[in-house]
């Protein structure tokens, strides 16, 4: 009989029918959706997540790892009596800065964190400051992802900082960067709270920062 | 008169430093080092963007792109290979233009209205994306042919540099010599991922169309120059950040046999190869060099793993390098003094017993200060000395 933990297994190796139909059955049973979120989605990206620490796993597995979960997801959110999917871990407004066109790390970190219970506003890419302002304000998100692939435009970052600062929510939104030109210097530099190298790493930042 | 003395000035210090350093000819300067032998200081290669070109120029009072280069001591001369002759790309009404591999591009502009505004050809369509079949993928209509290419002018055009300049047959960013690259163009970035995780025979379709025909285009550039080439370069993103994109398993079940096959052309014609990737490869680097590879380029300091000092260490005996300047924090946002301090580390550790090329790791970005782009150069003729 499929268990919770087959399912993070399925998860992790990104098998995603075996996923889907063992989520249903898991249902069925009257596993709850939060349950099956936590110790089936989220245990299976973390795992991988630690794999891919370990240069174990790569950039494929993550991408049909964190596919797999949001799939699975897809077949829970009808389930979800006790209330919207961002109670059970929070909103994340998403989206490459503007200038920037680059959307191949932003689209996996959505994924892994959609599949890991998130609620996920993904704007795209070349997304102005007041964009990512207004839909902040808009869902009451609590962190706020940017990303940007060239040193030029990861100035847009700081730019969007500023202008959640003059708008006065500031101190109401976490503020995650990533991005192959991206690290913890820039991040301090800029004022950002926080930086992830990769999807797992956002993961484990995003869950602090709603703890 | 005013004007030519402030650029005189400017000059003054790297002018200095090269008719004290200099006792070859770049072309021997760098054959010495790819033969992992000592020259009189270590070869510079250059890559900036256009903007960042431009404002050299304007700053030195040069005129030309090629006096810019001869100022700068760069000693290799890149060669873009044959003509193109095939049919005309195609130009559609949304703005975009066909490549060499029927992947639509547009051109996107960056940092709008600032002074570091730039632009890039962005894929914005990929053709294979939505095929699901071997046989779809098969019957594609625009897989390229080497008959597009009017081979003719190569010996002439490296011929040029020489006897002076190391030539270096690079081709175009957009037609390198590859095999990962014009996959994610053709089937885009994540669905490549995707298959290489869970749809073998698809990609073993499309990467045998990119290697049958850099296999049969290749051997044409290298007959065509005529001995007049000095390095093979071709290039294919395998590093990210953080560790390669994809394990040393999938690296050896679908890539490994490509480049063998494309060092082995080179050196069949007597050429070294140097190969292009981004990122952290460190994993794949004893790889690397047992399949053929003589040069890495283009070290990457930030990336986990690429410290010039410990890659010199573990593998400069069978591998030279080029590379090893950072375009991501230090040239942007360092001072002059952290760029000397970049340039002397990566001398210091890798310049014994030849084998290093001075390179940045990318092209050098629109927004690093041009105080840093003269500290860059200043330093490679200060610190670059043998």
């Amino acid at each position: 009989m499929g268990t919770l933990k087959e399912l993070a297994d399925y998860v992790e190796h990104g098998k995603r029918q075996e996923a889907k139909s063992l989520a249903q059955k898991l249902l069925g049973q009257n596993i709850s959706p939060d349950q099956i979120v936590k110790e089936g989605l989220i245990a299976g990206l973390n795992a991988l997540g630690e794999r891919f620490e370990r240069f174990e796993a790569f950039v494929p597995e993550l991408m049909v790892a964190g596919r797999a979960a949001k799939e699975v997801l897809d077949v829970l959110k009808p389930k979800m009596t006790q209330g919207p999917l961002h109670k059970i871990a929070g909103t994340v407004v998403i989206g490459t800065v503007e200038g920037d066109v680059h959307d191949v790390g932003k689209n996996i970190v959505a994924m892994v964190l959609e599949g890991g219970g998130f609620q996920v506003v993904d704007l795209g890419v070349d997304v102005p400051p007041a964009k990512f302002v207004k839909e902040v304000k808009y869902h009451e998100a609590q962190i706020l992802a940017l990303s940007a692939l060239y040193t030029p435009t990861r100035l847009a970052m700081k730019d969007t900082l500023q202008l959640l600062k003059d708008e006065g929510i500031r101190d109401k939104v976490k503020v995650m960067v990533g991005g192959a030109p991206i690290d913890q210097n820039f991040c301090d530099l800029i004022g950002a709270d926080g930086y992830a190298p990769d999807a797992p790493a956002a993961m484990k930042l995003a869950e602090r920062f709603v703890k | 008169m005013k004007e030519e003395q402030i650029y005189k000035d400017r000059r003054y210090r790297i002018d200095e430093l090269r008719a004290k350093n200099e006792k070859m000819t770049a072309r021997e300067r760098t054959l010495k080092t790819i033969h992992f032998e000592e020259a009189d200081r270590i070869p510079i290669d250059n890559w900036m963007v256009p903007e960042i070109k431009k404002r050299c120029k304007e700053y030195w009072g040069l005129e030309s792109d090629e006096e810019l280069l001869a100022f700068l001591g760069v000693d290799i001369r890149d060669n873009y290979g044959p003509s193109y002759v095939g049919q005309e790309f195609k130009k559609f009404d949304d703005g975009t233009v066909a490549d060499l591999w029927g992947v639509r591009r547009k051109i996107v502009t960056y940092g709008k209205g600032t002074p570091h505004e730039g632009i890039f050809k962005e894929v914005a369509w990929s053709p294979l994306e939505h095929m699901t079949t071997v046989e779809e993928i098969n019957a594609y209509e625009l897989w390229p042919s080497p008959d597009w290419w009017d081979y003719s002018k190569v010996k002439q055009d490296c011929a040029a540099w020489h006897p002076e300049y190391f030539v270096l047959n690079k081709g175009d960013r957009l037609d390198r010599t590859a095999q990962l690259k014009p996959m994610m163009y053709l089937r885009g970035i994540e669905q490549t991922f995707i298959d290489l995780a869970e749809s073998p025979k698809i990609v073993e379709c499309i990467r045998d169309h990119i290697v049958n025909y850099f296999v049969e285009y290749n051997p044409r550039v290298f007959e065509a120059g005529a001995g007049e080439i000095d390095m093979f370069m071709m290039g294919d993103d395998m590093g990210g950040q953080r560790g390669p994109l994809i394990s040393l398993e999938m690296w050896r079940r679908y890539f490994r046999e490509g480049f063998r096959k494309y060092c082995d052309i080179a050196h069949s014609y007597g050429l070294k190869v140097m190969y292009h990737t981004c990122g952290d490869v460190y994993l794949l680097i004893p790889d690397f060099i047992d399949n053929g590879l003589d040069c890495l380029q283009s070290l990457q300091p930030q990336a986990t793993n690429m410290d010039i000092k410990r890659l010199k260490k573990e593998f400069g005996k069978n591998l030279s390098f080029q590379g090893g300047m950072d375009i991501q924090q230090v040239l942007p946002l360092g001072t002059p003094e952290d760029v000397k301090k970049m340039v002397r580390y990566a001398a210091d550790n890798a310049k014994t017993g030849g084998g290093y090329i001075f390179g940045t790791s990318h092209n050098i970005q629109a927004d690093t200060p041009m105080e840093n782009v003269v500290a860059l150069f200043e330093a490679y003729h200060e610190y670059g000395v043998y």
